[in-house]
């Protein structure tokens, strides 16, 4: 069991940063300014890191990889 | 998985080829694919490994804008700095210089790849610390002290920045 008193460790802030801190863990984020600043300086990293956006390859991408890709080829019985 | 390559190589066009040797791999390697893994874990194992290989190979991995993250003086910082004037810029050059060019994506790439590959992993994929372990075969550990030194380089890459 984790002492109330107890600093928030990394992974603590990244649960709060998420929304998932424990109720008994946040009783200590709300008392303590120093976890407070700490979590809130990581929160800004994580908020910036998830909002970056995504990025397509160009047009034609799939075309290309498939022309490269053995598809197999089905034996056929000549004689049928 | 795009995403990914892109932002550990930071050249589009060497991001798209990456991608094709990738999904060549798994076309390909299909049969070698062991279904108690998630699919998409295994795409970004290989995408992954070519990645790094690459930086390996082309010992890029510190190359950075603002020079090399070990640069201790301004000379030092000057000296292993691209130099953006050296070279005409094409159309291709200016599409990365706008995608990549905002300050998390700067000091995304000051980092090590190996750092690089978990924290995009996570907060960017959404990845589990465990599913990243699994795809990057490091000990649990090990990713979550990347992820936690990754992040609190971006934070002084940052702040540096915004002072």
């Amino acid at each position: 069991m984790t002492d109330i008193s107890m600093h928030l460790t990394t992974d603590e802030i990244e649960l709060w940063a998420q929304g998932l801190l424990p109720a008994a863990r946040a009783i200590h984020l709300a008392d303590c300014s120093l976890c407070r600043v700490e979590a809130e300086r990581e929160r800004k990293v994580i908020l910036e890191l998830v909002q970056l956006p995504r990025f397509a390859p160009t047009a034609g991408f799939a075309d290309r990889v498939m022309a490269r890709v053995k598809v197999p080829t089905p034996s056929r019985d000549w004689t049928a | 998985m795009f995403s990914l390559l892109y932002r550990m190589v930071r050249d589009r066009a060497l991001a798209e080829d990456l991608a094709q040797e990738t999904f060549i791999k798994v076309l390909n390697g299909i049969k070698s694919y062991r279904p108690e893994f998630k699919f998409s874990s295994w795409i970004f194992k290989i995408a992954n490994n070519a990645a790094i290989d690459h930086l390996r190979r082309k010992s890029i991995d510190t190359l950075s804008l603002d020079g090399s993250p070990s640069a201790e003086t301004p000379e030092q910082m000057r000296a292993t700095s691209l130099q953006l004037g050296d070279r005409a810029e094409s159309p291709l050059d200016e599409v990365e210089s706008r995608e990549l060019g905002t300050a998390i994506e700067r000091a995304i790439a000051r980092l090590r790849p190996e750092y690089r590959s978990c924290i995009l992993l996570r907060h960017v994929e959404g990845y589990s610390y465990e599913e990243i372990a699994e795809t990057l075969e490091l000990p649990l550990g090990t990713v979550k002290t990347y992820i936690h030194r990754a992040r609190n380089e971006l934070r002084v890459y940052l702040e540096d920045r915004r002072d």
